[in-house]
This record gives structure tokens, sequence and C-alpha cells, in this order.
């Protein structure tokens, strides 16, 4: 029709062919300018206080020992870790079970090694061959040199994984307790035993609570290890500190540290990421990667079909 | 659709007793008794269906069937075995843990809320239990697992997981992963209670289908309709006793009990 005007026309124009134009938000990029604004004076007075010493930091960023101090740390958090998680599972079954003599048993597993200092579990594990002497398990014909079995790596292992089992069985048990009831019963009515039921269909489910904690807990055990210095094992930390007693330059040391426990974090917390999406499978929507978050955000116009998907 | 049950000869349920036997079953929890005293026959290829009002009691009978709930007083027989004891003399010994596993094998059993595994696709819903519980192979389970799946109409949902489903489409799994154990009897606690009213057709309809090909069905269920179509008997359920059963003609149609009367006028 001649007399139709432009607004009518626009107005009955096909849906996906419409272009939606996201709000703008000027307070925020003025925010995201300040913010960037102070972090790059923090950094340049960072960098250009000599007393610093970034030479220094330069000098022993690579440096062999430290090599070798980080990838022991790496190594005593995955044991650590990969035996907290398998104690965990065990104790928080045990403490969720139908018999009263494995329930108190976990409890006071939990009690004892949350309610004691960790650093005084290391010296304790360190300081057992003083206790005993030969370790025979009670068993006839066992006789083992404790000064031999327990050295400062085995210390430092049994305290850490066994320290942190007591925490991991927790978060375990709060996973297996957020997992509908009804699951169980399900599984139960199918005829699956309860140990089928707990590592087919329960634990598998209670992975999306007990995921993130346990990440979260992994970086945190990462710098736990450090406290094993205290048992000599050169770990990252005990390795600067060998330099710096010998060079007497602590600050450019400590911040090589600081430096490699930054790296692995970032690493570990990127590998945390994927690893929660693993475990979301069958749940309505997966959490987008940053990548595809960082789209989002910057994009401001949007045809109208794939706009309104979501 | 057709042949939903592919039953295999049983060699030890070759006696024609009843398939389901409950006498005297009480049980309480804490201080509130909740079944006083329940007697029931359900007869190979019968399907009964329980009404009566919420909290009478008619899911903890359902559950005692297969040893979910203990009894706390009474027996339950399936195919002429006492749920959770085996008797000797006048002892009744407590069964292993194994003993009642397999014993569940034998009985499906259907929940309100589909209880589907949610981090499993259909198909891994169906084979998971055949897998691990009779031990079949992957291929075995997978391929009977494929054919109940389109005899409930969902051949090409086996990919999806159940999030993805309709309620509707989310029981009729919850039944084809019941079947899929090659059970001798079904339990139905309220199957059709959680769906749209557009949805529920379906389902009954599968009910039905199985129930033509002599499944035999105990079905907990407000839907009076199947009730009166299916149904060979009724039991109407009031404060943990049944309080009066017939066929749904006579219970149905015409209850003589007062409670019974009173309950169905409000349903309706
Ligand atoms: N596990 C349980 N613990 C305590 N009370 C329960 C439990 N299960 C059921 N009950 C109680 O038993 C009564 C009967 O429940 P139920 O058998 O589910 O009734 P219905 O299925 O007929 O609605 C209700 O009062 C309910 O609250
Ligand atoms: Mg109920």
């Amino acid at each position: 029709m001649p007399s139709l005007d432009i607004a009518t026309r626009e107005t009955h124009a096909p849906v996906n062919e419409l272009t939606v134009v996201a709000k703008r938000h000027p307070g925020r990029w003025l925010a995201a300018l300040v913010v960037l604004l102070v972090a790059a004076a923090l950094v340049r007075s960072v960098m250009q206080n000599p007393r610093f010493q970034w030479d220094v930091v330069n000098l022993y960023l690579r440096d062999f020992s430290i090599g070798k101090g980080l990838w022991l740390t790496i190594w005593l958090t995955a044991v650590s870790m990969a035996i907290s998680v398998v104690l965990g599972v065990l104790i928080a079954v045990m403490r969720l079970s139908a018999n009263p003599v494995l329930r108190a048993g976990a409890f006071a597993y939990v009690w004892f090694f949350r309610g004691t200092p960790l650093l005084v579990q290391l010296l304790f594990w360190y300081n057992v061959a003083a206790l005993y002497p030969v370790i025979s398990f009670g068993l006839p014909g066992v006789h083992l040199n404790a000064n031999h079995l327990i050295t400062p790596l085995t210390a430092a292992i049994l305290g850490l994984g066994l320290n942190q089992g007591a925490y991991q069985s927790e978060i375990v048990r709060a996973g297996i307790i957020s997992v509908d009831h009804g699951q169980g019963e399900a599984a139960a009515a199918l005829g699956l035993t309860r140990g089928q039921t707990m590592r087919r269909i329960v634990l598998p489910q209670a992975m999306r609570v007990i995921v993130p904690p346990t990440g979260n807990e992994t970086i945190s055990m990462l710098k736990n290890t450090s406290l094993v210095s205290v048992l000599a094992v050169p770990d990252l930390l005990y390795s600067a500190q060998i330099i710096y007693n010998r060079t007497f330059q602590p600050i450019p040391l400590l911040l090589i540290a600081c430096i490699w426990y930054l790296v692995v974090t970032t690493v570990l917390t990127v590998g945390q990421y994927y690893v929660e999406r693993r475990f979301a499978r069958g749940n309505h929507v997966l959490p987008s990667t940053p990548w595809q978050r960082m789209r989002t955000l910057l994009k401001t116009h949007t045809p109208m079909a794939k706009g309104s998907a979501r | 659709m057709s042949q939903l049950t592919q039953q295999e000869p049983q060699a030890e349920s070759a006696d024609a007793g009843p398939m389901v036997r409950c006498e005297g079953v009480r049980k309480s929890f804490g201080t509130v008794e909740v079944l006083k005293g329940i007697d029931l026959e359900v007869q190979r290829g019968e399907v009964v269906c329980m009404i009566g009002p919420s909290g009478s009691g008619k899911s903890t009978m359902l559950r005692c069937i297969n040893h979910l709930e203990r009894v706390d007083a009474g027996r339950v027989w399936v195919d002429g075995e006492i749920v959770g004891y085996e008797q000797q003399g006048n002892k009744l010994y407590e069964l292993a843990d194994k003993e009642i596993c397999r014993r569940r094998t034998q009985v499906g059993m259907v929940f309100q809320h589909f209880n589907l595994f949610p981090h499993k696709t259909v198909l891994e819903n169906l084979v998971e239990a055949p897998r691990l519980a009779l031990g079949e192979s992957k291929a075995v389970a997978s391929e009977r697992a494929l054919g109940l799946l389109d005899q409930v109409g969902l051949a090409d949902k086996r990919a999806a997981y159940p999030r993805h489903l309709s309620g509707g489409q989310q029981q009729r799994v919850a039944i084809a992963r019941a079947l899929c154990m090659q059970p001798k009897l079904m339990l139905f606690d309220e199957p059709t209670s959680a769906l749209d009213p557009e949805l529920v057709g379906d389902v009954l309809a599968v009910m039905k289908d199985l129930a033509a090909n002599g499944m035999t069905m105990v079905v907990v269920t407000h839907e009076m309709g199947f009730a009166r179509d299916v149904a060979n008997w009724v039991a109407f359920f009031d404060g943990g006793q049944i309080v009066e059963r017939g066929t749904p003609e006579q219970v149905l149609g015409d209850p003589s009990h007062d409670r019974t009367k009173a309950f169905l006028s409000a349903v309706r």
C-alpha cells in the first residue's frame, strides 16, 4: 500500500531480521579505566623500586635448585591430595555407614586430625622413630626400622595427606548428602548393592558439590606444603631459603617463590574450571568458558533470533 | 505397542500361588503406626490399584513389598519367598544384603518423581542395573533396552539426558528402566501424580499395555479412570488399614464404607 509509512513497516519487519542492541554501561567502562590506572601505577612503583632487586629475581628465577624445589612442591601437593581424596571418600562413607563402629572411627579420625595443628602433626611424624623405633604393624616377622622408613619426605606426605584427609572427608560427606535421596532408593529398587549405588550413582552426582571446594583445597595444599621446610625437605620455599641464607637477599628470593606459587595456582584454577564443566554433565546449562563470556560481554549487536535463544 | 514383557520361564515360580501375599503387616515410624495389620493377596497377572487419602500408608505398603522398608510384624511373600527373611523351621533368618539385592532385581518399581539418574543418558539409565546387578554384557542389555525404548515411544531419545525430557517422557523411561530388569512384578507409586495433565495419558497407555500383556502390577494411584478400566480389584486404604476392597465397580461405583464415599466424592 502506498500510504504505509516507514514506522508501520518497521514494526512489521520479520523478527529474524531485527537486531538487538545491548544496553550501554558507560559507568562500567569508567570504573574499569580507573581500576586499570591504579593497577598500572602500582606495578610501575613496584618495578621501579630498586629495593625489590628485580635483577636478583631475574638471576635466580630459573635457577636449577629453585626448579627442583618447585617440582618437589608440585609433587608433594599431588601425592598428598591424592592420598587425602582416597581417605576422604573412605572416611565419608564410613561416617554415613549403618555400622556404628565405623561411624565412631570416622568421627574420631576427623576429630583428631582436624583438631591439632598441621605443623605439630608434621613434627610428630618426623619424630615417630623416637616413639616406635621398630614398626611391626603387630605382625610377626615384620621388623621395619622406623628411622629408614620415615624419611623427612615420608613424614611430609603422611602429615599432609592424613591431615587433609580429615578435611576432604567433610567435603565428600557434604557432596554425598547433597544427592537426592530418591537416587539411592531407585538404585536399591533396581537391585544394586550399596557399594554399587555409592560408586555408580551417588558419588558421580556428588562430584558437582565436591569438585569446587577440592580445587580450593588443592590450592591451599600447594602453599601448606611450604610447612615441610621445618623438616628440611627442599621444596620451593626451602630451596629459596637455602639460597638467601647464602646470599643474604631474602626479598628477591621470596618474590621468586611467590611468583612460582602464583603460576601454579593459575594453572590449577584453569584446570579446576574445566573439571567442573566435566562434572556438570546432564545439567541444563553448562557454565560458559571465560572466552565465551568475554565475547558476550563485548558484543553489542545481536541478531534477534540468536539473542532470544538463551 | 506390543509385547512389553519378555518374561523368561522361571524355574522356581512353577507353583501357582499368589505373586504377592501380605499377612498382618504392621509398620511404625517412631511412635506412629502407619500400617495396622494389612492382609493382601495379588494373583499372578492381576492388576491391583491402591487408593486412599494421603498419609494412609499406601506408599509404605508398596515399599514393604520390595523391602525398601522392613515390616515390624506380619510377613510379606513375593512369589512364594518371604521378603527379607529365610524361614527354617519356626525361625526367620534375616537375609544377607546380597540376597536382598538379588530378590529386588525381580521386582520393578516406578516412583512418583521418576528418580532417573541425571548424570546418565536415557540408554545408560536402562542398561546400568542389568549390567551391574545381573552381570549382563553391554550388547545384550542395550539390545533389550532399545527394544523397550521403542515400545514406550522414546527410541529417538536414547542419547538424551533426563533433564531434557518432559515429565511424561521421563516417567516412560523410568518404566522402561524397571522393565529392562525383566521383573515378574511391577510396583507403581503414584506414577502420574507429578505430571502435567496432558502428559498423563501417554504414561497410562504404557501401563495399560503392560497390564494387557499379563504383567502383575500393584499400582498406587489417584487415576480413578485407570483403576476402573484396568484393575482386577481395588483396595481402599485409610489410616493404615484396608477399609474396603472389591472390584472397581463395587468400590468406585457403589462404595459401602462412609470413608470411601467421602474420599471418592472429594477426588471427583
Ligand atoms: N521414612 C519415614 N519416616 C517417618 N514417617 C514416615 C516415613 N515414611 C512415611 N512416613 C509417614 O507415614 C505415613 C504414611 O505415609 P505413606 O505411606 O507415604 O502414605 P501415602 O503414600 O498413603 O500418602 C505418613 O504420615 C508419613 O508421614
Ligand atoms: Mg505416597
